[in-house]
């Protein structure tokens, strides 16, 4: 039983501030959420709860006693543990080396001890698989079961669900309750409102660095929540566009390589292909197969209308260069096919027009690791936009935006659409995938299952997803 | 205003090992000021001195740069010495075999070009079994210096003998294809110019064009720029082809402007230190030349600090690794400037 105390809380990264007296209170046995924009500080908050960021000034209270978090072990001993927005594992150790990792015992014990996690969490893993080669979501999940497996009494998760399917969705939903249940209290950052208005017990809501309201979640909807973040109502969600597809810009003939079993579409300019699915069923494989770092056993591809962008569904990794500056990030394409000079002030014009358009508030010089989750994520799907593709492969291109942030991208999406571009939609979200998806697929074991036009519905992709009707 | 951060960050961490040296000559009971004097006195005292420093700084400077831009984009080119070696070899095969009768005016182009040449050869082998076998550059490139000490040592016994056959060594250059002196030095060689250019232009490539992003982009995250559409293993062969070369140019500089001959053990170890060098200067260009600079001193000023002071000149090595210590666990974090 804890009660954990945020006061006043500043911190400033050089010239951006990103907490500016921010509190939080947190009682026993809650979930309690953190809503904000992206940038709002919400990951830089519950940092200084990990030891991560040493706050400017304020003061962390657990129990009514201050304390000051010096680091994740730190932390760790007081009861906190932490899930972060990407996956913080370490690639090359197995699933059980990797559940196990800092902790004590000999190694069959760990491997024992970590086997149980696998079996009471239901996570469905090989525990000797390695974990660099799992999907992202089922990387997010591992690390969930990381921490649900320290005996933490206060979780923080960073975005856990950005990724999930609904069906997993429920399943971390049902454990957090569980947690709550034995008394835990549970922080989430989630940008899906309806989660959190059905699971959550209370609510903050960051802006700009500060909070702005802290009340009971019971009786708000996610339209009101969205209000709160927003200061004004979330924008209705949108409807494929409306075009006439033209001819084929991307052909794949039964393509056949190790996680994808005979995979055969078309894809014309002027529409929007969506493929839906529980991540782990192919998406991944196909990226790479796409990206051309995935060797074909077979098939082929074929790409009519070039050039090809490629928005990566992993942005630290195969996104962006986070040590670079986010204006070299964004010129990176071009320079891949380019010889010669690279003007610093064309290079800083286009960086600025693009981040104005995106809506992401940060000096171009800066290095992309500075950004806010989200902001990266605008920086990835700016870059795949502006570069006039004749194809786009967008996966999960909201992934980790806001409210707004995501009405923005897929508002860009479907003008670039109307432009004439090509666009091959991986999403693991299904709102997504209906409100972009001229036509709709849904993968399923490394295949692709097409949905009837006419049944463009919920009901129907959640049964191909689960590989029902599939005959 | 990066880029005198880069100049300046090498000086510090220097300054910061004087002093740990400086500390640790008193406990040896030895004079420091009076050590330390001496060295600088050595280095840079007499025209002699700064002669004898400027002309070892001219290889550190061209490997070093090679091998910072190598680091840079992630490939570990430990191969810096054996390519000088092969740069040297080429220009000294050039000079007194292929063409000695050639005018100046096209013979040492050729001598120079030659030995930039073969080192990016050298380098191109490494890149070549990187690429097409899946063989470390690190093996590749150390393996690949013992081969090119060999081919020398084969040369200068064979093929390269002088005409006397007295000694292991080439003939002397001829006259047009030894590289002229400085105006107002007795033994500066005009190379020296071009080595002094090449950082400036080095940063330009590196920080200004698309070739320079593409590079560190690839050093820094292979699989992003991947997916952004680079070609890590062309940068990687470019890289190599480059950095080889840089250290072709500075074994074709040393045997046409320093000792106008081949022999074996022409190189005192340049290809090694200036992975120091790059090291110190947290591989940027314009930071290798105050590296080269400092490393190019304390070889000179050794010999001086050991006679006047006592001080055993080992004390010199303790100083460069103590540098390199300093300077690495200051530097290595932080690539992105
Ligand atoms: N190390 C850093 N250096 C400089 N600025 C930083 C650093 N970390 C965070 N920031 C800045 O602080 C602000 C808050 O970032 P934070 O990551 O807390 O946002 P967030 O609320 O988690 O957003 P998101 O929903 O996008 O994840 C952003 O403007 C970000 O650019
Ligand atoms: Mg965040």
């Amino acid at each position: 039983m804890t009660q954990v105390a945020l006061r006043n809380v500043y911190k400033r990264f050089a010239a951006t501030e990103a907490l500016r007296g921010a509190n939080l209170e947190l009682e026993p046995a809650e979930i309690h959420a953190l809503l904000g924009e992206n940038g709002a500080g919400k990951s830089t908050l519950v940092r200084v709860l990990y030891g991560l960021v040493e706050p400017d000034r304020g003061e962390v209270r657990i129990d009514d006693e201050p304390v000051s978090i010096t680091s994740p072990h730190h932390a760790l001993a007081l009861g906190i543990g932490l899930v972060h927005q990407h996956f913080m594992g370490v690639p090359a150790l197995s699933v059980a080396e990797n559940l196990m990792l800092g902790q004590h015992g000999s190694l069959a014990r760990r491997h024992a001890a970590a086997c149980e996690l696998l079996e009471r969490y239901q996570l469905g893993l090989d525990p000797d698989r390695p974990a660099g080669e799992l999907a992202v979501a089922e990387q997010q999940r591992l690390e969930i079961v990381r921490a649900l497996g320290r005996d933490v009494k206060l979780l923080i998760l960073d975005e856990p669900t950005a990724v999930l399917a609904p069906s997993e969705v429920e399943l971390l939903l049902a454990w957090l309750s569980g947690l709550r249940e034995e008394g835990r209290t549970v922080l989430l950052i989630s940008h899906k409102l309806t989660e959190v208005s059905s699971l959550c017990d209370r609510v903050t809501v960051l802006r700009h660095g500060l909070n702005v309201i802290t009340r009971e979640v019971a009786g708000l909807d996610a339209a009101q929540l969205g209000r709160f973040m927003l200061g004004e109502a979330p924008p209705p969600p949108g409807q494929p566009p409306q075009t006439q597809p033209g001819q084929v810009a991307l052909r794949l003939e039964a393509v056949r390589a190790q996680g994808l079993s005979g995979i055969e579409l078309e894809l014309r300019s002027g529409e929007i292909l969506a493929l839906g699915g529980i991540d782990g069923n192919g998406q991944g494989p196909l990226e790479q197969v796409l990206a051309g770092v995935r060797t074909l056993h077979s098939g082929s591809i074929e790409l009519l209308c070039p050039p090809l962008a490629l928005l990566s569904g992993e942005r630290e990794r195969t996104g962006l260069v986070l040590e670079l500056a986010i204006e070299e990030n964004l010129a990176l394409p071009q320079a891949a096919h380019r010889h010669g000079f690279l003007s610093p002030r064309a290079l800083r014009g286009s960086a600025l027009d693009m981040l104005q358009r995106f809506g992401i508030r940060a000096r171009p010089e800066l290095p992309a690791r500075v950004l806010s989750g989200g902001n990266q994520q605008k920086l990835c799907v700016a870059r795949a936009l502006c570069g006039g593709p004749g194809v786009l492969v967008a996966v999960n291109p909201t992934r980790g935006l806001d409210v707004a942030g995501t009405a923005l991208v897929r508002e860009e999406i479907r003008s670039l659409t109307a432009s004439g571009c090509a666009v091959l939609l991986i999403s693991t979200d299904l709102d997504e995938v209906l409100e972009l998806g001229n036509r709709i697929a849904v993968f399923f074991r490394g295949a692709l299952l097409p949905l009837d036009p006419a049944h463009h519905d919920r009901a129907e992709i959640g049964r191909l997803m689960l590989g029902e009707g599939a005959a | 205003m990066r880029g005198w951060r880069s100049v300046l960050a090498p000086l510090g961490a220097i300054g910061i090992a004087l002093v740990a040296l400086g500390l640790l000559l008193l406990l040896l009971g030895a004079d420091p000021l009076r050590a330390l004097g001496a060295l600088m006195g050595g280095a840079f005292g007499d025209r002699n001195a700064l002669e004898n420093t400027l002309l070892r700084m001219c290889p550190l400077l061209l490997v070093g740069l090679g091998v910072a831009l190598a680091f840079r984009c992630g490939v570990w080119n430990i191969g810096g010495e054996g390519q000088l070696y092969l740069g040297a070899l080429a220009a000294s095969a050039l000079a007194t075999r292929v063409l000695p009768d050639a005018p100046a005016l096209l013979l040492l182009p050729l001598v120079v070009l030659g030995g930039a040449l073969a080192g990016a050869l050298w380098g191109g082998i490494a890149a070549a079994l990187r690429v097409g076998r899946g063989v470390s550059e690190v093996l590749s490139t150390i393996l690949l210096n013992f081969v090119a000490l060999l081919l020398v040592a084969y040369a200068v016994h064979g093929p390269l003998q002088e005409a006397s056959g007295a000694y292991p060594q080439s003939d002397l250059f001829p006259l047009a294809a030894q590289l002229g002196l400085l105006p107002g030095t007795g033994r500066v060689h005009s190379g020296l110019v071009l080595a002094l250019l090449l950082p400036a232009a080095l940063w330009f490539g590196l920080f200004r064009t698309a070739a320079g992003l593409r590079l560190r982009a690839v050093g820094l995250a292979p699989e992003a720029a991947r997916y952004a559409g680079i070609r890590p293993e062309r940068e990687l062969v470019r890289v190599l082809l480059i950095s080889g070369g840089l250290a072709g140019l500075a074994g074709a500089l040393e045997v046409s402007g320093v000792t106008g001959r081949l022999f074996e053990n022409l190189s005192s170890g340049y290809g090694f230190t200036a992975i120091a060098v790059a090291l110190l200067a947290r591989l940027h260009p314009l930071g290798v030349l105050p590296a080269a600079a400092f490393f190019a001193a304390l070889s000179t000023g050794s010999g001086a600090m050991q006679r006047v002071a006592a001080v055993p000149a080992v004390t010199v090595q303790l100083l460069e690794a103590l540098v390199i210590l300093i300077s690495a666990s200051f530097a290595l974090p932080r690539r992105t400037d």
